[in-house]
């Protein structure tokens, strides 16, 4: 598992993925860790053949008890199939998801962990001194979605929005944004189901001051390919499927 | 618990609540033979007056027999509770496992140290509990035996009965054939609901 430090102040952004053992078939997946002084919070934890490896990694980082905090965009399998290992592996951990899909990621094993309902309009999480904004992202692709922004860091976690499929060990970073288009064009138009949606996701998310848009998938965007995936996607058709 | 082991504990275990509904509608089944030959045992009036007690045994024992074959669903509900929790557990020992390997060189390789030692306990624990239920799973099997062949000694009786009451014989013999029949696929479900059982039981 590769690691990039993607922020560095009174705490820290790091960012996991590119993972060597990563069976063929299984989607490749960017997690995201903030560490300040005693706590940690995984963003988006990944499926369950990543926990290994994935936990292995934190532990360059942080001791498991300071593992206090899971953050999951959205229920799919990708994002947090891997919650029931980490259920049993974290002696004192929340997991802050939304409060509509909490019976269905229950599934995935839920008893020490204590599951902290997102209500629609979203939220904070507050880790020590750092707070991070929970943004509604609603059907993009989920129906109850979240993104992370630290308005500090400057850094959005975008979830599945921004997702680009690539090779194996691609660089983490988009270094030519019109090559990208083509890797992110097909899963943005078949996996975001409404243009208002996205609409209104776009619209909020202008308004905020952002140098890393980071999402679970592919490369992540660094100031002005932030600007241009906001304009790329604005004027894409999505739910092309119907 | 190898991977093939995991796979052949969940099968006999839903083979057993398999087994089991099939024993149930055999018992009721029973308790229908039963009414059907107090009815007929009732007409018969005097002719049939040997019959009549052996009607309530044969009721007797279908409802002993659904009373033992409830418990036993919930023991075999337990049971594949207990085996869902085992998998989980060996599951996440097994994946601690992988974390340790991975994390040789880790400033904080030794926190997990906890964690893994309680998902093995809690493995060990799971197993214990599973063989202990499965114990008690196959004394309740058992007891299920003994209505079944007692009532494959009614059912001899019935033939003599039924043998003197003249026009009657006929369907009093029919019953007397269903409570046999009966008694036989109980006590074969039985036996393969404890055969499934000992080869989990056994294949540690
Ligand atoms: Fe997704
Ligand atoms: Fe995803």
């Amino acid at each position: 598992m590769k690691m990039t430090k993607i922020y560095e102040g009174s705490y820290q952004w790091l960012m996991f993925g590119r993972d060597d053992n990563k069976p063929e078939k299984i989607i490749d997946t960017n997690q995201y860790v903030v560490r300040t002084g005693s706590r940690c919070l995984v963003i988006d934890p990944g499926g369950v053949e990543l926990f290994a490896p994935m936990l292995a990694a934190v532990l360059h980082h942080a001791p498991v008890e300071e593992i206090t905090d899971l953050f999951a965009s959205h229920q799919d399998p990708d994002i947090i199939s891997s919650l029931g290992l980490w259920d049993q592996a974290l002696p004192n951990a929340k997991l802050h998801a939304s409060g509509l899909w909490e019976g269905f990621i229950r599934h995935f094993g839920c008893e020490t962990i204590e599951y902290v309902p997102i209500q629609d309009n979203g939220g904070v999480i507050n880790l020590e001194r750092v707070e991070l904004q929970v943004i509604p992202a609603h059907y993009m692709h989920a129906s109850a979605n979240f993104n992370i922004y630290d308005p500090n860091a400057k850094i959005l976690m975008s979830g599945d929005i921004g997702a680009a499929l690539e090779e194996p060990g691609a660089p983490v970073f988009v270094d030519n944004f019109d090559e990208h288009v083509e890797k992110m064009r097909f899963f943005h138009q078949r996996w975001m189901p409404s243009n208002q949606a996205k609409r209104f996701w776009i619209d909020r998310v202008r308004d905020l001051d952002i140098d890393i848009l980071a999402p679970q998938h592919g490369r992540m965007f660094k100031g002005d390919d932030v600007k241009r995936f906001l304009d790329w996607f604005d004027a894409l058709q999505v739910g092309i499927a119907v | 618990m190898k991977k093939n082991q995991v796979k052949s504990q969940f099968v006999a275990v839903a083979s057993i609540a398999a087994e089991l509904s099939d024993v149930m509608n055999v018992a009721k089944e029973i308790s229908l033979a039963a009414a059907n030959a107090k009815a007929i045992a009732f007409r018969a009036g005097e002719k049939a007056k040997g019959f009549q007690p052996i009607t309530d045994f044969i009721n007797e024992l279908a409802k002993d027999t659904i009373n033992l074959v409830n418990s036993i669903n919930l023991q075999a509900v337990k049971l594949y509770q207990l085996t869902v929790n085992e998998h989980k557990m060996t599951a996440a020992s097994n994946q601690f496992s992988k974390v340790t390997s991975l994390t040789e060189n880790a400033a904080y390789a030794s926190s997990m140290n906890i964690s893994q030692e309680q998902a093995e306990q809690r493995k060990m624990e799971c197993r214990r509990e599973f063989q202990s239920h499965v114990d008690q799973l196959l004394e309740q099997l058992a007891s299920v035996m003994h209505p079944a062949r007692a009532a494959r000694v009614i059912a001899a009786n019935s033939r003599i009965e039924a043998s003197q009451a003249g026009e009657y014989l006929q369907s009093l013999q029919a019953v007397a054939e269903s409570v046999d029949n009966a008694a036989l696929v109980i006590h074969s479900n039985v036996q393969r609901c404890r055969t499934a059982l000992s080869i989990i039981n056994f294949s540690d």
